[in-house]
């Protein structure tokens, strides 16, 4: 690769700097690298240390020969320069080699600096254009950084955080994928991976225990050994969970988040050793967790326990999920973790494959697990405020060389006055600087400002405790500074291109203009296009997000609250108990006026749930050693087909004979009924349902369940009343008016039958509908924004050089009115003009946008990235934007008073 | 006989100096100038020795070596006879020249 490199730089390189300089320097860097490379290898007699070493010995080489290039570019610009500098200039090169004092460089560049601010004080317009407009640039830029800082560059708050992997399930077959995996596959997992340092099983849950005679509501974090060892957890009091207490037939023992201990237990030291009530049994307190353990990221656990391990991995593969955090040896990659239990997961599935068939692990960083699909609306963003900085920097640019044009005669005054070259150059970008300086502070503000409204758009998801943290840190000021330095170079060059075509010979005005009109137009074309990238990438968000909203679920989302319980454990340890509570709650929540119906489940619909449970009919067992085919499963009411309206399409739906000790029955849904009794009626049949049998009792329609681009599923419906579905459920309730309003009586009811009802937030299942395409939403409200302001940024440019032209044609103009020429004709001419240079960056953008939309695809739903109305819609919007913009400058044109314009000196 | 000041500036005198003895590939020229502080990015050295070349002082050429089991060339100088005059003519200037700085340390 090098050699190509090496051949390609060499290319674009001044023939001297190529030959005399650039390519015997590389044959050192080579033989530098190829000895060092030969060195690593030597000793051991093997390529040491493996590919990672290889590769950055590779990257020092590439990076080296690119520093050696610019050098090559910079000897061959100084020569070039010497060549070039008249008499005089060498002198001054002379004089100047006698260095000034420190003292007397700092007076020059203040004085340079005051000359600036003067000059732009001189021309408030163009000042505070030209600032506003680098301010939004770098506003918009340094916010969209701080976020994506915090969220992907910034350490989580762990030991070795870059090595922390989290394991995933998927399912060969159906490629689905879940975040926990079954406690058997750990424990084997666990055993025979070889590229992690520790693998360890945790799992959350909410708990309530009464303490002082009052109920509290605590989540619980379940540990296995060595999992807080991973999270860097400390006791402030007492000990941790240690490996022993995860034993068989070990006491119960829990930790006390600091958190807890203060509000509930006083920040008491006397509270190790006392016990606490959890469920059915005693727990004792053996210690205090130190503040700020946060894990999952975000959660202080109020309650730390430990989980039970089993001694050997038990055969029961389909029951109890946990989630696992592990640590990658040095040096291994999230990829060999990922090779590592895919392995095992094979060597599982020969082992056991009526229980693992299809089953397959893989690894992802703890960063990509919370990150998970925001990483790439997140890069998109900043890719779009990127291309905002750069139609910014184009329309400060295009300032500019007005503006240089404009002062030419005052440079070449400077000139006559004995300034030099260096002089020039360097009062040329204090003014960059200047400029560059304000625009950035003011971005910086503008960032700061806009930074809260920007996370509040943000989708709620696991990313909010990073999100908590964006703030305008020393890197984010190192990126507006970075800013600032590449601006001030960019516009110093510009202005220097001016000044130098400005200082040739009187007779070169007209050429100069001509050549200042040519860069003006080419930026104005360079910013539209970058204008339609954007507008093209908003129109395809927009598209998807117009069908993802046309889509049907299934279910009804309207009018249907949400609302998620949990009852406290120790009262509600009895099926009986609590089914008694689900059933007097259903029937005073059916008694509230305006509440049509109410159900419970077990699963949120579009929550990206992918429960799934194997699927038999009883009267066609599988042969041995085959896997059923996996249907998505859920423990429901009958109210709840009620309340989201999914249709009954045969037999009937759960009813009050369907009582815990009565005959299994389940409802499927139609897909079901279609894929395993074709040509058949399901109702009355039968399926397997771990070792007993069960009725289809009713057939219902096909949810959407996961997402809304998840296809219609197959469903399996347990009867709320027979599945044991623990104390937490959400209810559903349809109600006749507005669902959120209906949520206080609700809250008021449950508190009656019991008043320490844990209660979740109450959503109307709109609101959940918007939750799940809420990064689609994020994504289109900001690349919306982006491309408005890109495309107000692209018609100020157009009208600005349109202007500028007019201006420069003044005397033409009114020589071809004096001729005859129709208004209309003029108008045509100048607007034709600009419609010439909008259609030239059109098309660039176009080609460009069409590329680029391909980092969209993810966040696209039945949208093809070449997608025919939406490029049509963009170039129709950008014509109407460029014709206007042009427009009105021509109109000004037209009404030019031809004898006035002739006569005027100044034209 | 008038004594007039050498034509060799002290880096060509060092660089001239480290190749009086035998041809040297540019890496070890440079390494040589580097003992004497002299730090030179690679391409203001390969500049410098163009500049020599093209002054007849120095000739230089491309040589395939070995490295492990990789052939790559790298350019070698050496000293021309215009090269070495210029360089004892210099040598002999400062040889002349330490005695008249004794003399004058002396008044």
């Amino acid at each position: 690769m090098p050699d190509r490199l090496i051949r390609w730089l060499a290319r674009l390189l001044p023939g001297r700097a190529r030959d005399e300089m650039f390519l015997p320097a590389c044959q050192d860097l080579r033989v530098a690298h190829l000895r060092a490379a030969h060195l690593r290898a030597a000793p051991r007699g093997r390529p040491a240390r493996g590919r990672p070493a290889r590769g950055r010995a590779w990257a020092a080489l590439v990076l080296a020969v690119a520093v050696l290039w610019v050098d090559c570019w910079r000897l061959a610009a100084v020569a070039r320069l010497e060549r070039w500098a008249p008499r005089s200039a060498r002198l001054a090169v002379e004089a100047a080699r006698r260095r000034p004092s420190p003292a007397e460089r700092s007076s020059m560049f203040l004085a340079q600096i005051r000359q600036a601010l003067r000059s732009f004080v001189r021309q408030p317009l163009f000042a505070i254009a030209a600032t506003l407009t680098l301010a939004l640039g770098v506003g918009v830029n340094t916010a969209v950084f701080a976020v994506v800082e915090a969220v992907l560059l910034r350490p989580l708050p762990y030991p070795d955080a870059d090595r922390l992997v989290v394991l995933r399930h998927r399912d060969a077959p159906t490629g689905r994928t879940k975040p926990d995996i079954a406690i058997g596959d750990y424990v084997d997992l666990a055993a025979r991976q070889s590229t992690m340092d520790r693998l360890a099983a945790w799992a959350g849950g909410r708990a309530t225990f009464i303490e002082g005679g009052e109920t509290v509501a605590a989540t619980v974090l379940q540990v296995g050994p060595g999992l807080l060892d991973l999270v860097g957890a400390r006791a402030v009091q007492g000990r941790l969970i240690e490996a022993d207490d995860a034993r068989d037939g070990a006491a119960p023992v829990v930790v006390l988040g600091h958190a807890l201990w203060q509000s509930t237990f006083a920040g008491d030291a006397g509270v190790i050793g006392r016990r606490l009530q959890l469920g059915s049994r005693d727990w004792q307190i053996v210690g205090v967790a130190a503040p700020g353990l946060e894990f999952p990221l975000g959660q202080a656990p109020d309650l730390i326990v430990p989980m039970p391990m089993p001694a050997a991995a038990p055969a029961q593969r389909r029951s109890r999920w946990v989630y696992a955090l592990g640590r990658m040896r040095p040096g291994v990659s999230v990829e060999a973790v990922t090779r590592d239990v895919e392995a095992v997961a094979v060597q599982l599935e020969q082992e056991m494959p009526a229980k693992n068939q299809g089953s397959r692990y893989y690894a992802l960083t703890e960063r990509d697990a919370i990150v998970g699909g925001t990483r790439t609306p997140l890069l998109l963003l900043a890719g779009a405020v990127g291309l905002i900085l750069l139609i910014a920097c184009a329309n400060v640019a295009n300032l500019l060389l007005a503006r240089g044009v404009g002062r030419r005669q005052e440079m070449a005054l400077r000139v006559a006055l004995g300034a030099g070259r260096g002089r020039m150059a360097s009062q040329l970008v204090s003014e960059s600087l200047v400029l560059s300086a304000a625009g950035s502070l003011a971005g910086l503000a503008a960032a700061w400002w806009t930074l809260p409204a920007l996370i509040a758009l943000a989708p709620p998801s696991e990313l909010a405790p990073l999100l908590a943290q964006v703030s305008l840190d020393a890197r984010v000021i190192l990126l507006a500074a970075g800013i600032t330095a590449a601006t001030t170079v960019l516009f110093s060059l510009i202005s220097g291109l001016t000044v130098r075509a400005g200082a040739g010979a009187g007779a070169s005005r007209v050429s100069a203009t001509a050549a200042a009109r040519r860069a003006s137009s080419t930026l104005v074309a360079a910013e539209i296009a970058l204008a339609v990238v954007l507008l093209l990438g908003s129109g395809l968000i927009l598209r998807s997000f117009a069908k993802l909203m046309a889509i049907d679920p299934g279910f009804a989302t309207d009018h249907v609250l949400t609302t998620a319980i949990t009852l406290p454990s120790p009262r509600y340890a009895s099926d009986a108990a609590l089914h008694d509570f689900y059933r007097r709650a259903f029937d005073a929540l059916r008694g509230l006026p305006g509440v049509e119906a109410a159900g419970a489940a077990a699963v949120m619909p579009l929550t990206g749930n992918n429960w799934t449970t194997g699927f038999a009919r009883a009267d066609r067992p599988l042969p041995p050693g085959e896997r059923p085919p996996e249907v998505g499963w859920q423990v429901a009411s009958a109210g709840y087909f009620e309340a989201l309206r999914i249709p009954l399409r045969d037999g009937r739906l759960f009813g009050p004979q369907d009582t815990p000790g009565g005959a299994l029955v389940v409802i499927v849904s139609e897909s079901i009924a279609r894929q395993f009794f074709p040509g058949e009626r399901a109702v009355g049949r039968r399926v397997r349902l771990g070792g007993d049998d069960a009725e289809i009792v009713g057939v219902v329609g096909d949810i959407r369940r996961a997402s809304l681009t998840d296809v219609p599923r197959q469903d399996l419906y347990l009867p709320f009343e027979q599945a044991p579905s623990g104390n937490a459920i959400t209810l559903y309730l349809r109600t006749s008016g507005d669902p959120e309003l209906a949520a206080p009586a609700v809250r008021e009811a449950l508190k009656q039958i019991e008043p320490n009802v844990g209660l979740g937030a109450a959503r109307s299942m709109a609101r959940v509908r918007d939750a799940s395409i809420a990064p689609t939403t994020f994504a289109m409200t900001l690349l919306g924004l982006f491309a408005a302001v890109a495309l107000a940024l692209a018609a100020i440019g157009v009208h600005a050089v349109t202007t500028y032209a007019v201006r420069q044609r003044t005397r033409e103009i009114g020589t071809r009115i004096a001729l005859g020429a129709t208004p209309d004709a003029v108008v045509w001419m100048i607007v034709r003009q600009g419609i010439v240079v909008a259609g030239a960056g059109a098309a660039t953008g176009l080609g460009l946008g069409l590329i680029a939309a391909r980092a969209l695809t993810s966040l696209l739903h039945d949208v093809s990235t070449t997608d025919l109305p939406t490029m049509t819609g963009t170039v129709a919007v950008l014509a109407v934007v460029a014709t206007t913009a042009c427009y009105l400058p021509a109109r000004r044109a037209a009404r030019l008073d031809a004898a006035r314009t002739l006569t005027s000196p100044g034209s | 006989m008038k004594d007039r000041l050498p034509d060799l500036t002290h880096l060509q005198f060092v660089v001239l100096g480290a190749l009086r003895e035998s041809e040297q590939p540019g890496r070890a020229v440079r390494d040589a100038l580097a003992r004497y502080g002299v730090r030179r990015t690679a391409a203001a050295f390969y500049q410098m020795m163009a500049r020599l070349e093209r002054a007849r002082l120095v000739e230089g050429w491309y040589e395939q070596v070995t490295v492990g089991d990789q052939a790559v060339t790298e350019r070698r100088y050496r000293l021309t006879p215009v090269g070495r005059r210029a360089w004892d003519a210099t040598r002999a200037f400062y040889a002349r020249a330490e005695p008249a700085r004794a003399r004058w340390s002396d008044a």
